[in-house]
């Protein structure tokens, strides 16, 4: 059979097109669409939770109670300044701003203000409309089953982390309910500071160790009488599940961690003393996470700021200290090889606080803050509904030093300026609801 | 007089005593006990934990040790990585009942089965337990302490 050049060149278009058009199958036999490129290969999503109100932050009405984050000089009031906790210099040789684009009128835009519906917010890109069923998992996807579904080639949950720094409904937030998702694209979590506890080691702390023939004779056993079975507990009852060698990682891992901790590493990790808490060891636990695993996708919060129901100036001591702690986050990532240089983080509150105060009043007259924004959208107090947003990343990717004093971007943009970063944003279905890419302000952080 | 009185103590003692009657039902004894099968519920938390110390230790665990359980637990993702946690540091507590290897040898049939008892609450069935007297019986690294490792951390054991 002959073939002139013309026919060559337009057998070989039609298969070009065909390949960049149809889908394709991968090796598991799963219809993939084609994904788009990605921007980076990590991204951490650091939510500066608890309730920040941007009086407080970029506004600082109080001073620049976050010199880590925010460029300003500006001095804390002198009636609460003593009572500010010290810390270390900051490890950034500027303030990490500088690294990216800071959006200053970013809105929770709809629901209740409450702390897990913020959270569902963030971690779905939908906003909820009710107070939610906290010991229940939410009903849209999170971001970690729309990367591990959507991401081609799919990645194992070692890949997608999330650490909290409370028990109470936090652990449900790894994965959904949705039917079309669930736990089997679920998210590692962890809640570190009571893992890594007395605690945790003394229930935890101290396993029967088999040797290496037992090991083998266990696992030709466990398959044994798991075939003898006819049902699965990894099916949704396990939560998120990963296979045998992970999970021997996630055991060695939760090994190291207790020895570092009976070693005293922890103790005064980043030379902070007495004033670390528990944000702070959240966010150096998630440390230990990156530099262990690298992982593509991992979302970690604080919410220390919330004592501001109680106490303002704790909650002004504890803004610096999250402060503090997003900046040594930063920090850690850009010296992890393989995450420096190719990760982008994303710092916002899942909500901010009201503009008047409570009831309570401090030992330095200062009224506390809750933050009661309900759903209709008008009463209440709804500056607890603004905050801000700060993306910080590679150069050529994002935007450096680039600051939007203007309303611009919403609680929601985040899950799909994620999927658009790790390249899976066109892969969603729309009807699961995620705001189009193309329509979220925050990619004005972007080139 | 005395002769009424004989008589009447007479039909008295013959009236109210009484040889007990032996009813046989025809039953045969049962012993109650789960299939496999038919374990369709996931034990919660609490059960898990509660029951995997009571198995081990032959006591209930204290609410104090429950509560720290109950935490670390919820504060891991995967549940079958925390789980295997649990049991492999509850195996390493002193005050484990857990029989000593010689006993298999003597009577590794019944060793299998009071063992699938204990933590299936079912028999073995005739494959099992044939596999498992043979694991015991060729492989020096099947332990007892291996055997109830692998039963609490199989599926069914996390059923009821």
């Amino acid at each position: 059979m002959t073939m002139n050049r013309r026919k060559f060149l337009k057998t070989a278009g039609i298969a070009a097109a065909g390949a960049i058009a149809a889908p394709y199958i991968l090796p598991s036999g799963r219809l993939f669409a084609a994904t788009g490129a990605r921007k980076v290969n990590h991204v951490v999503f650091c939510l500066y939770a608890g309730g920040v109100r941007n009086l407080e932050s970029v506004q600082m009405m109080d001073g620049n109670l976050m010199p880590n984050l925010l460029n300003g000089a500006a001095p804390i009031s002198p009636d609460i300044a003593g009572a500010m906790d010290i810390l270390p210099a900051s490890p950034l040789s500027q303030p990490l701003q500088n690294y990216g684009t800071l959006f200053k009128q970013v809105k929770y835009r709809r629901g209740p203000t409450g702390h897990y519906n913020g959270h569902t917010v963030a971690v779905t890109g939908q906003y909820v409309d009710i107070d939610l069923n906290i010991r229940a998992h939410p009903e849209n996807p999170t971001i970690f089953e729309l990367y591990r579904k959507h991401n081609s080639p799919q990645k194992a949950a070692l890949n997608s982390w999330w650490v909290a720094q409370n028990l109470g409904p936090y652990p449900a937030l790894n994965f959904s309910s949705h039917e079309e998702y669930g736990a089997a694209y679920g998210a590692n979590f962890i809640a570190p500071t009571w893992l890594i506890s007395q605690d945790g080691y003394d229930v935890l702390g101290n396993p029967k160790v088999f040797g290496s023939n037992e090991k083998a004779a266990i696992s030709n056993l466990q398959q044994f009488v798991n075939q003898n079975f006819n049902k699965s507990y990894t099916d949704g009852s396990a939560g998120v599940v990963n296979d045998n060698p992970d999970a021997a990682l996630l055991q060695s891992f939760i090994s190291d961690l207790y020895n570092k901790a009976q070693g005293g590493q922890f103790l005064n990790p980043w030379g902070a003393g007495p004033a670390m808490n528990n944000d702070m060891y959240n966010i150096c636990f998630a440390e230990e996470i990156i530099k262990q695993f690298k992982p593509e996708l991992l979302v970690v919060n604080m919410q220390d700021v919330d004592v501001g129901h109680f106490n303002y100036t704790s909650y002004a001591n504890n803004l610096r200290k999250a402060d503090f702690a997003a900046a040594h986050l930063w920090n850690t990532i850009q010296n992890t090889p393989g995450m420096a240089n190719d990760t982008v983080m994303i710092i916002i509150p899942e909500h901010g606080r009201n503009q008047f105060g409570n009831t309570s009043v401090d030992a330095y007259g200062r009224y506390a803050l809750d933050h009661t924004a309900p759903v209709d959208l008008i009463s209440g107090d709804q500056m607890a509904r603004d905050i801000f947003c700060m993306v910080v990343g590679p150069v050529g990717v994002v935007k450096q030093g680039q600051v939007i004093n203007t309303a611009m971007g919403e609680s929601s943009d985040v899950v799909p300026v994620i999927a658009n970063l790790l390249g899976f944003d066109s892969s969603i279905p729309g009807y699961i609801g995620v705001k189009d890419y193309n329509s979220c302000d925050l990619k004005a952080a972007f080139y | 007089m005395n002769r009424y009185l004989f008589l009447f103590l007479l039909v008295v003692a013959v009236s109210s005593c009484k040889k007990e009657s032996d009813y046989i039902y025809e039953t045969t004894p049962v012993t109650v006990q789960q299939s496999g099968a038919v374990k369709n519920n996931v034990k919660s938390t609490t059960e898990f934990i509660s029951i995997a110390y009571a198995d081990l230790f032959g006591a209930n665990i204290s609410q104090g040790q429950l509560t720290k359980l109950g935490n670390v637990y919820a504060s891991f993702g995967d549940k079958k990585v925390v789980e295997d946690r649990i049991i492999l540091n509850f195996l390493n507590v002193p005050g484990l009942q857990i029989p000593a290897t010689p006993s298999i040898n003597g009577d590794t049939t019944a060793f299998v089965s009071k063992t699938y008892k204990k933590f299936y609450n079912r028999e073995p069935n005739a494959f099992e337990a044939y596999y498992w007297k043979e694991q015991i019986r060729l492989n020096a690294n099947v332990s007892p302490l291996v055997m109830y490792y692998v039963l609490m951390t199989s599926d069914e054991y996390r059923f009821y």
